[in-house]
C-alpha cells in the first residue's frame, strides 16, 4: 500500500508559517467563505441560549395538533414530530455538531500526528510497524465499525467523539509522516543533531513547528468528516439521547412520518445546517492547504491567447517578398513575448528579430534570465502556462507560424521544426516505453507507414542517438539523464525536420555526456542539412558549431552577427564583457572577468538600454533612449548607441 | 520480468497478511465487547442460570479464548473453532433466526447491496471522471468554478439527507415507491414488468449514491488533471504535434487516472458507510440494513459476518487497485 500513500502525499516542500498567513487565507475566495460559514457557526453555537426562540430541552405540553405545524410567525420553521420549535432545536443542535467535531478532529490530529511523527522522525521497523498499522486501519469500514462499538458500548457523546476520532486519524498520520521526512533531513535538524541535541528537543523545537500549519490543516477537514459521521450515526438511531443534534433531528423528523405528513420545514433545516457547517470547514481547509503549499493555478492545455494580428511595423515589404529559393528558412520579426502577472502583463521578449538560413546552425547566447527559451519556446507557440506572442511573424519557409490556426501549426510541429527542450528529466511520459514515444512522432506525422515501420525506424534512432535499439521497450525511469536527453534528441529528429531548436540540451550533464551530445547533435544536422538553433550559455560550443550567433540581453536582440566575425570584433559592450567572462584557449593567460550585477527583472526594465546600468561605457542618453538595432553591414547588427551612425564619442563633445 | 514479480508476491503476501489479522480483530471484537450473547439470546435478563448455561454450551461460549491450557488439545478454544468453521464457509447461524445460516442471510444481502452499489459507482466514476477532466482543462473558468462548486457541495451533503431529499422529490413528483426492493405483494406478469418494478425501486437510490460519490471523483480528477497537465512532458507530447484530443488520451488520462485508482479503492470503506445510511433511507433489504437490524437485536453471528465480508471486501478491493496501479505505472512496478 506504498503507492496509497505515495499518491496521496502532497509534496509539501517547506512550509513555515510567515506573517500574514491569515491575510494570504482570507485573500482566497474559498478561505474567506468558509473562515465565515464556520464564525457563523461557531457564534449561533455559543449564543444559543439568546437567539433561540425556545428551550429545546424543556418541553412545554403539546397536544397533536401541535405536531408537525408548518412555519409560521410563533415558529418561523415550524414544529417537529414532538410539537417543539425546529428553529429553537436547530440553533442548539450547532452545539452538538461543533462539539463533536472539534473534539473528535482533535483527537485525530493528536493520534495520527503522534504516530506520523513518530514514523517518520524514527524511520526504520518502527515506520514500517506504525505505518502497517496505519494500512491495516484503513481496511475496517470506519461506520460499520463506529455503529457496532456504539451500539454495543451505549450511545454517550463522550463514546461517540473517541469512536469517530479513534477511528479517522489514518489520513492525518500519513500526512504527518511524509512532511516529518522532508523535514528530517533538512539542515536546521541536521545541524542540531551534529551538536548533539536529544530527540525530544529536535522534535519539540524544530520538527513540530514545520508540520504544525499542515496539521492545522488536516485538522479543519478533519472536523468536517467527524460532523458527517456523527450526523450519520445520529440519523441511523445512535445519537446520544440526551442532547439535541441535527443527525438526530432528521432521524426522528424521518422516521416519525415526516415524509408523508409533508412537513419539509422538520427536514430540510437540519440537512442544511450540516451541510452549511461541512462545506464551511471543506472550503477553509482546502484554503489551508492551498496557502501552506499553493496548488498549481496554469497548465500546458489552455487556449493559446497568441495573437494573430502580427505585422510588426516598418516590416509590409516581407509580405510582398516573394518566398525565393534562397530566402532564409525561418525570418522571424518583431517577435514580442509577455506573460501574465498580478503586476499586468510583463513583456519578457521585445521586438526581437534574427534569420536562420537552410543548414546553418545558430547559436542564442546571453546570461540566464535573458529571454532565450522563451524566445525560441515562441517559435512554435509552445510557451509556458500565462505566456503568449503578442506581436510578432515568424515566417518559417514563408508561412507565418504566428498566424497559422493550430491544426496547421501541429503539422509543423514534430514535422518540420522539432525542439529539444531544456532538462529532459520529466520530458519523456513515464509510464509509455521510450521507445514507442519515438514511434508516436513518426505515426503522427506519417500515418501512411504504419506500426511496424514507424517501430523499426524508431529503433534505429535509439541506435544512431547511442541508445542502442534493445532499450526499446525500457521505461523512461530505467534510463540516465544522458539517455532521455539523447532519446528527446531522438524524437525531434524522427521526421527528419528542416529546423530543429536545441534549448540548452546539455545542462544538468555531466562534461563528458555534454560533449558527446553537442556532437552527436552536430554531427546529425549536419547530415540530415538541418537548420538548428542552439541556445547555449557556452561560448566555446558556440564557436565550435555556430554559423551566426545572436546575442540577447534584457529581452532584445543585442547584437546579430557571423560567429568569426563576433568573436573578432565585438561590437555590443555586452558581448565584449560575454566573451571576456569565458576562458580563451588561446590565450589561457588572461584574467577571467565576470560582468557585475545581474540581467534586469521582468517587472523592473531600466527605461533606456536594459544593459545601461551594467554597461562600463554607458554615457547619459543611454539610460532614456532604447536603441533599435544598427546595420553594420557584413550581416552584422547592434543594438547600442555607441554603434548609432551618427554618433560621435562622448569625450569629443566635450573636447 | 524478475521485478513484477516481486511487486505481486509482495502485494499479495501483504493482503493475505491483512485478512488473517482482520480475522483475528474480528474475533476478539465481538469477544471482548459487553453484552453477553447468551443473554442477548433469551431477550431476558431473569432467565435461569440452567438456560443460560446451555445456550452458552450450545454456541461453544464455555470453551477458552485462543489456546486451552487446562489439558487435552490445545487447540480446543473458541478461536480454533472460529477459524475451522471458517474454513468451511460456516459462519454460523443467526441468534435470531436460528434456522438461517449468516452466510445465506450475507449472501443475500450482498446480492441487494451489489446492485445499489455498482451501477452507482460506475456512473459516478465516469461522469466524476469526465467533469474532473473538462474542469481542469478549461481551468480558471466559469466551467471550472461551477464544477468546483458543485463538487464541494455534492461532496459536503451528508449520504442519507441526499437519500431523503431524492425520496421526497421522487415521491411527490414521479411517484416512486419509497423503499423497499419490489412493491409489496405484487404479480409480475413477467420479466420485464418485475424488472420494471425493480428499477423504479432502484432509481432513486442509485441516483443519491451517484450523486454523493460524484463530488470526490469530481475534485480528485480535477486536481490529479491540473497537476499532470503542467508536467513536462505533456509539452513534449505538444511539441510533437499531438492534437490536444490525443495529448490528453494518450498522455495525460493514465497518469492522472493514477490517484483515482486509489480513491477508489480506497472508497469502499466510504462506500459500505455510504450503502448503511442509503439503505436505511429506502428501507433496501442489503448489508447495511443487515448491520444495523443485527446490532439492534445484538445478533453477533450476522454482525460478526457481516463486518468480516466488509473488511474482506475492502482488503480485496485495495489488492486489486495495487495490482492495477503496477499495471499503469511501471515505476511502480519495476521499483
Amino acid at each position: 500500500m506504498t503507492a496509497v500513500v505515495q499518491a496521496s502525499a502532497p509534496a509539501v516542500t517547506g512550509l513555515v508559517v510567515q506573517r500574514g498567513f491569515l491575510a494570504r487565507l482570507i485573500r482566497r475566495p474559498m478561505g474567506a467563505i468558509g473562515l465565515g460559514m464556520l464564525v457563523v457557526a461557531v457564534l449561533v453555537a455559543i449564543f444559543a441560549a439568546f437567539l433561540a426562540p425556545y428551550n429545546p430541552y424543556v418541553h412545554p405540553h403539546v397536544t397533536i395538533e401541535d405536531v408537525y405545524q408548518p412555519p409560521t410567525a410563533a415558529h418561523l420553521l415550524g414544529t417537529d414530530d414532538g410539537g417543539n420549535d425546529v428553529l429553537s432545536a436547530l440553533i442548539y443542535g450547532a452545539r452538538v455538531s461543533l462539539i463533536v467535531g472539534f473534539a473528535a478532529s482533535l483527537m485525530t490530529v493528536l493520534i495520527g500526528g503522534t504516530i506520523g511523527l513518530v514514523a517518520g522522525y524514527r524511520g526504520g521497523w518502527v515506520s514500517t510497524v506504525l505505518m502497517r498499522f496505519t494500512d491495516f486501519t484503513l481496511v475496517i469500514p470506519d461506520l460499520a465499525l463506529q455503529i457496532v462499538i456504539v451500539a454495543i458500548v451505549g450511545p454517550s457523546l463522550l463514546i461517540i467523539i473517541l469512536v469517530i476520532g479513534g477511528l479517522g486519524w489514518t489520513s492525518a498520520a500519513r500526512l504527518v509522516r511524509s512532511q516529518t521526512l522532508s523535514v528530517r533531513e533538512r539542515m536546521f535538524v541536521l545541524r542540531a543533531r551534529a551538536i548533539g541535541a536529544g530527540d525530544l528537543h529536535i522534535v519539540w523545537r524544530h520538527v513540530l513547528p514545520q508540520i504544525l500549519p499542515l496539521m492545522l490543516a488536516t485538522m479543519v477537514l478533519a472536523v468536517s468528516l467527524a460532523i458527517l459521521a456523527e450526523s450519520s450515526l445520529a440519523f441511523i438511531g445512535l445519537g446520544d439521547p440526551t442532547v439535541i443534534s441535527w443527525g438526530q433531528m432528521l432521524n426522528f423528523a424521518f422516521s416519525r412520518g415526516a415524509v408523508s405528513a409533508g412537513a419539509w420545514w422538520a427536514l430540510l433545516p437540519p440537512g442544511l445546517a450540516i451541510v452549511w457547517v461541512v462545506l464551511g470547514t471543506t472550503l477553509l481547509g482546502t484554503a489551508l492547504e492551498d496557502v501552506l503549499n499553493p496548488r498549481l493555478k496554469r497548465h500546458h492545455l489552455e487556449r493559446d491567447r497568441s495573437v494573430r494580428v502580427t505585422e510588426p511595423e516598418g516590416m509590409s515589404w516581407l509580405r510582398a517578398e516573394p518566398a525565393r529559393k534562397d530566402a532564409p528558412l525561418l525570418r522571424v520579426r518583431g517577435l514580442t513575448v509577455e506573460f501574465d502577472s498580478p503586476a499586468g502583463p510583463q513583456r519578457a521578449v521585445h521586438d526581437a528579430s534574427f534569420d536562420v538560413r537552410r543548414g546553418e546552425t545558430l547559436g542564442l547566447v546571453g546570461e540566464s534570465a535573458c529571454g532565450k527559451t522563451t524566445t525560441v519556446l515562441g517559435l512554435l507557440r509552445l510557451l509556458p502556462p500565462g505566456g503568449s506572442v503578442t506581436a510578432g511573424q515568424v515566417l518559417f519557409d514563408g508561412e507565418d507560424l504566428m498566424a497559422l490556426p493550430e491544426s496547421d501549426l501541429r503539422a509543423v510541429r514534430g514535422k518540420r521544426a522539432s525542439i529539444v527542450f531544456q532538462g529532459a528529466m520529466n520530458a519523456l511520459n513515464p509510464v509509455h516505453p521510450v521507445g514507442d514515444q519515438v514511434a508516436e512522432v513518426i505515426r503522427i506525422h506519417e500515418p501512411e507507414v504504419g506500426r511496424k515501420v514507424a517501430e523499426q525506424r524508431a529503433r534505429e534512432l535509439l541506435e544512431r542517438v547511442g541508445i542502442g535499439r534493445r532499450r526499446y521497450g525500457d521505461y523512461p525511469h530505467a534510463y540516465s539523464g544522458g539517455m532521455r536527453q539523447r532519446a528527446m534528441i531522438a524524437i525531434a529528429l524522427a521526421c527528419r525536420p528542416d529546423l530543429i531548436v536545441a534549448d540548452e540540451p546539455t545542462t544538468a550533464l555531466d562534461v563528458m555526456i555534454q560533449a558527446q551530445i553537442l556532437e552527436l547533435l552536430g554531427g546529425l544536422s549536419r547530415e540530415f542539412g538541418m537548420a538548428t538553433i542552439l541556445v547555449t550559455h557556452d561560448l566555446g560550443v558556440v564557436a565550435q558549431v555556430c554559423d551566426r550567433v545572436v546575442v540577447m540581453y534584457g529581452g532584445r536582440v543585442v547584437e546579430d552577427s557571423p560567429t568569426p566575425r563576433l568573436f573578432a570584433d565585438p561590437q555590443h559592450p555586452y558581448t565584449r564583457l560575454l566573451l571576456a567572462s569565458f576562458p580563451d584557449v588561446l590565450h589561457p593567460e588572461r584574467p577571467l572577468q565576470s560582468i557585475p550585477g545581474s540581467p534586469p527583472r521582468l517587472d523592473a526594465m531600466p527605461p533606456g538600454c536594459p544593459f545601461a546600468p551594467r554597461c562600463p561605457a554607458a554615457f547619459d542618453r543611454c539610460s532614456t533612449i532604447k536603441p533599435p538595432a544598427y546595420d553594420l553591414g557584413d550581416g552584422r547588427r547592434a543594438a547600442c548607441l555607441l554603434v548609432e551612425p551618427s554618433h560621435t564619442p562622448p569625450e569629443a563633445v566635450h573636447g | 520480468m524478475r521485478g513484477r514479480g516481486a511487486y505481486l508476491a509482495a502485494k499479495i503476501g501483504w493482503a493475505l497478511l491483512t485478512l488473517a489479522l482482520v480475522i483475528i480483530f474480528n474475533f476478539v471484537l465481538f469477544r471482548i465487547l459487553p453484552g453477553d450473547p447468551a443473554r442477548s439470546v433469551a431477550h431476558d435478563p431473569r432467565i435461569s442460570p440452567e438456560t443460560v448455561a446451555a445456550l452458552t454450551a450450545r454456541f461453544g461460549l464455555d470453551k477458552p479464548l485462543f489456546f486451552n491450557f487446562s489439558g487435552g488439545n490445545p487447540f480446543d478454544s473458541q478461536f480454533f473453532a472460529y477459524v475451522g468453521q471458517l474454513a468451511q464457509g460456516d459462519l454460523g447461524v443467526s441468534y435470531n433466526f436460528r434456522d438461517r445460516p449468516v452466510v445465506n442471510m450475507l449472501g443475500d444481502g450482498m446480492v441487494n447491496t451489489l446492485w445499489l452499489i455498482l451501477p452507482a459507482n460506475v456512473l459516478a466514476i465516469i461522469i466524476g471522471t469526465l467533469a474532473g477532466l473538462v474542469a481542469a482543462w478549461r481551468r480558471g473558468t466559469a466551467i471550472d468554478a461551477g464544477a468546483l462548486a458543485i463538487g464541494l457541495i455534492l461532496w459536503a451533503v451528508p449520504t442519507f439527507f441526499m437519500g431523503i431529499i431524492l425520496l421526497f422529490l421522487g415521491a411527490a413528483w414521479f411517484d416512486l415507491p419509497t423503499g423497499g426492493r419490489q412493491t409489496i405483494g405484487a404479480q409480475y406478469a413477467g420479466f420485464w414488468d418485475a424488472a420494471y418494478d425493480l428499477g423504479r425501486h432502484l432509481l432513486m437510490p442509485t441516483l443519491t449514491f451517484t450523486l454523493v460519490l460524484l463530488g470526490e471523483y469530481l475534485l480528485i480528477m480535477r486536481s490529479s488533471v491540473v497537476e499532470v497537465f503542467s508536467e513536462d512532458y505533456i509539452l513534449t507530447a505538444k511539441a510533437k504535434g499531438l492534437s490536444t484530443f490525443r495529448v490528453i488520451r494518450d498522455h495525460a488520462l493514465r497518469n492522472a487516472m493514477l490517484p483515482m485508482v486509489t480513491v477508489i479503492a480506497l472508497n469502499l470503506g466510504f462506500i459500505v458507510s455510504g450503502a448503511i445510511q442509503i439503505e436505511s433511507v429506502f428501507s433496501w433489504p442489503g448489508l447495511g440494513q443487515l448491520t444495523v437490524n443485527a446490532v439492534r437485536e445484538r445478533d453477533y453471528p450476522v454482525l460478526q459476518g457481516a463486518f468480516l465480508l466488509l473488511a474482506v471486501a475492502v482488503v480485496l478491493a485495495n489488492l486489486a487497485a495495487e495490482l492495477l496501479y503496477g499495471w499503469l505505472d511501471p515505476r511502480v512496478r519495476e521499483a
